[in-house]
């Protein structure tokens, strides 16, 4: 696995529905490699979906259709032709922390290990690696073999960030990662994006708008299943096109 | 404090009122506070045709007039030292007329006035000191009722009585109280109903031990039957039930388990999964009979196996496979799909995520499932009725027969079918045997295989409860 370290995400034309219910209707966005792309928007407005469009789990939801195109680096996801190739590409992190019920280190190696992985140093090594970027080693250096399951929440969200990070992904997705943990975890993580981006393609998906606005050069905003407007964050936060989009930023709308 | 006062202490003043007062004193909704032990009464007596005589509110000694009660009750109740107690909770402080000392009024009368104190009420000073209006505390209670009884408004005739009822919020409402009353009740029953669930088996347990107890000995397990089933032991029969078990399951439980790790794990919502689950949900309804005629034209008839140790055991397979198949995917249910979109995310394939994940976390409750099916098949006679379990076999009493008495494609005895042999086919030993040492009364036989029986289906559930407690205390989330 030979990490690029400049991937981008074209999407286009893209629609999803579940059973008939539209949850994505004709986006398209352009993430350029290499940058924090921030996506906002109220609930329900389709920002998981996209995500999971973007990996292909979609395809583990029974009922759901999709159609348009999304290409990663260029390749267009659904002809890929190993898909866990393409997850193993892209690390997920979602809202609420999921520590498997394995130990620390299990947990972080799972992906390696899963992807072929068995050599102990290479393994140790890259354990130790993803647990320092994702600002948890200090605090379980010493217990690596307890529980994942048994950590707070807040370290939870941070093992799952050091599981997405194992795989060495060129897209790291962040789905609402901050909503179940402390501002001081939040702005640890942060920190840590913000370094990883040169190493990788972010796409920040947040309720916290300030959040985007920190972090993201570019966001996009979603609502009612479309892309109402994107580009340039400093645009889109403070001289959008849409009424609309200026009201979700500035918090007059939820 | 005297210890003849009616108020002595709060305990003491409360069982007296609940004892003098019954029920029916007050049918408003404060009634209820009579179940809160903690709610005291305290009552005071007041004499208008006394003339002045001072008193200290028992019935013995009543006080002249309202003014002085009240009084009273700002010394006893109220200030930095009250020294009866301050009032709390639901309290209640009565103020009754009566005609002379020592006269009680009947009891069972509703108050003439009822005035509330509330420490979170809203009402200012000048409240009414209604239940919407309530005093804030004792002292403006007492004020305010002195009050209205100084602009005459408090005329209390002989007999009728004046109540002064504090509510704190923060203690259990009358509707608290119905509430706790109704969950008494109701878990009262549920209790009375898990007690009857239990009384039959330990009837069972006790009536069968008591009645084998003569033969309950390891030579009783240990013993081929003998003398025409008049003497001996069950051990052939138990031999027969382990191997019926053992082929039952080895059939039953692969499939069971890969059935239902697919419909769990694999199977996408449509018609097909459907007719499955149907499927599964009505061969599980199906009584065990039909399940026996079903062996016999599939595995004797048809399949060509004769009534034989394996068409009994395919048989006994059939009836269990729906259940283990159902608590499979039971048991892979309750691993979080969270788990599995974790995996998925990092690239693992379904497999892999079963292999490494749903499986380890599911196992248990798997095994559960699969051993509870052991007791159903050892303990069911019809299935094997008609296809494989046999009046008697005459097999070896040592050496490496004694363990594997049977042949596959011939039939075996069973422990259950073995009781119902007993019970109903078997006459039993003559007197003249049993007193030759030669037979063993045919009572003490039959019990004897009811206890070895219960005894085996009580040692494996056992088995998988001890499993089930083990994977809640090793339970990684």
């Amino acid at each position: 696995m030979v990490s690029m370290g400049s991937v981008g995400i074209e999407i286009e034309g893209l629609s999803v529905d579940y059973a008939g219910k539209p949850a994505l209707r004709d986006v398209s966005l352009a993430i350029p490699p290499n940058e924090i792309f921030g996506i906002i928007g109220p609930a329900n407005s389709g920002k998981t979906t996209l995500l999971k469009c973007i990996n292909r789990t979609i395809d583990f939801v029974t009922a759901a259709n999709m159609s348009g195109t999304v290409r990663v680096g260029g390749q267009d996801v659904r002809d890929v032709a190993n898909v866990y190739q393409l997850r193993r590409r892209i690390g997920m992190v979602f809202p609420l922390p999921v520590g498997l019920p394995m130990t620390i280190y299990d947990n972080v190696a799972y992906g390696p290990r899963m992807a072929g992985l068995r050599h102990r140093g290479e393994l140790d090594s890259l354990v130790e690696k993803c647990l320092r970027q994702s600002a948890l080693w200090d605090e379980v250096k010493d217990r690596l073999n307890m529980l994942g399951t048994k950590l707070s929440g807040g370290q939870q969200q941070r093992l799952t960030l050091a599981r997405a990070l194992s795989l060495k992904p060129d897209i790291l997705c962040l789905d609402e990662f901050s909503i179940a943990i402390d501002p001081v975890t939040t702005m640890k993580i942060e920190e840590v994006l913000l370094e990883l981006r040169s190493q990788m393609t972010i796409v920040l998906v947040t309720n916290l708008v300030q959040q985007a606005r920190r972090l993201a050069s570019r966001t996009a905003f979603l609502n009612g299943s479309r892309i109402v407007e994107y580009g340039e964050t400093a645009a889109i936060f403070t001289k959008p096109e849409h009424q609309i989009t200026y009201d979700y930023v500035t918090g007059n709308i939820g | 404090m005297s210890s003849n006062s009616p108020e002595t202490s709060r305990r003491a003043s409360n069982r007296r009122g609940i004892a003098r007062l019954g029920t029916r004193l007050d049918s408003d909704s404060l009634n209820a506070s009579k179940l809160d032990s903690r709610a005291a009464l305290y009552r005071y007596y007041l004499c208008p045709l006394s003339n002045g005589t001072p008193g200290d509110g028992t019935l013995e000694r009543p006080w002249p007039s309202l003014a002085d009660v009240l009084r009273d009750i700002g010394r006893r109740h109220g200030g930095d030292a009250p020294s009866v107690g301050k009032l709390a909770g639901y309290d209640r402080v009565e103020i009754c007329a009566i005609n002379g000392p020592g006269d009680e009024p009947p009891p069972g009368k509703k108050p003439r006035y009822a005035f509330y104190v509330d420490p979170l009420g809203t009402s200012d000073e000048e409240g009414g000191g209604t239940a919407l209006a309530p005093w804030p505390d004792l002292e403006a209670a007492l004020a305010g009722v002195a009050r209205l009884d100084a602009a005459g408004g408090l005329p209390l005739q002989i007999g009728e009585h004046l109540r002064l009822s504090v509510r704190e919020v923060f203690s259990a409402t009358p509707i608290d109280r119905r509430k706790r009353r109704h969950e008494t009740v109701a878990k009262s029953v549920f209790l009375l109903m898990t007690l009857l669930l239990v009384i039959p088996l330990i009837a069972i347990l006790a009536h069968l031990t008591v009645k084998a107890w003569p033969v309950l000995t390891a030579s009783f397990v240990f013993e081929n039957p003998k003398n025409n089933m008049t003497a001996g032991g069950v051990w052939a029969p138990l031999v027969g039930t382990f191997y019926l078990v053992f082929f039952s399951l080895l059939a039953a439980a692969p499939i069971g388990v890969l059935a239902g790790v697919y419909l769990n794990e694999y199977a996408r919502d449509n018609w097909f999964t459907r007719i499955v689950n149907l499927a599964v949900v009505n061969l599980a309804g199906v009584p065990s009979i039909v399940h026996a005629l079903f062996g016999v034209g599939a595995f004797v008839l048809f399949a060509g196996m004769g009534e034989s140790v394996l068409a009994a055991a395919f048989t006994l397979a059939v009836m269990t496979l729906p259940v283990i198949i159902t608590s499979t995917k039971e048991a892979l249910a309750s691993v979080p799909m969270a788990f599995r979109e974790a995996c998925w995310n990092m690239g693992a394939s379904r497999w892999q995520t079963i292999r490494t994940i749903v499986l380890p976390n599911s196992i248990s409750g798997i095994l559960t499932g699969v051993i509870l099916q052991v007791s159903r098949a050892a303990g069911e006679t019809a299935p094997i009725l008609f296809t494989g379990a046999a009046f008697f076999v005459n097999v070896p009493n040592k050496g490496l027969g004694y363990f594997f008495p049977y042949a596959l494609d011939k039939s075996c005895m069973a422990l259950s079918y073995h009781l119902h042999v007993m019970l109903t086919q078997v006459k039993g030993a003559s007197p003249e045997q049993i007193a030759a040492g030669e037979g063993i009364p045919l009572e003490h036989l039959q019990y004897g295989t009811a206890v070895v029986l219960i005894g085996l289906v009580l040692a494996v559930n056992s088995v998988s409860i001890g499993l089930r407690v083990y994977l809640r205390s090793h339970k990684k989330w």
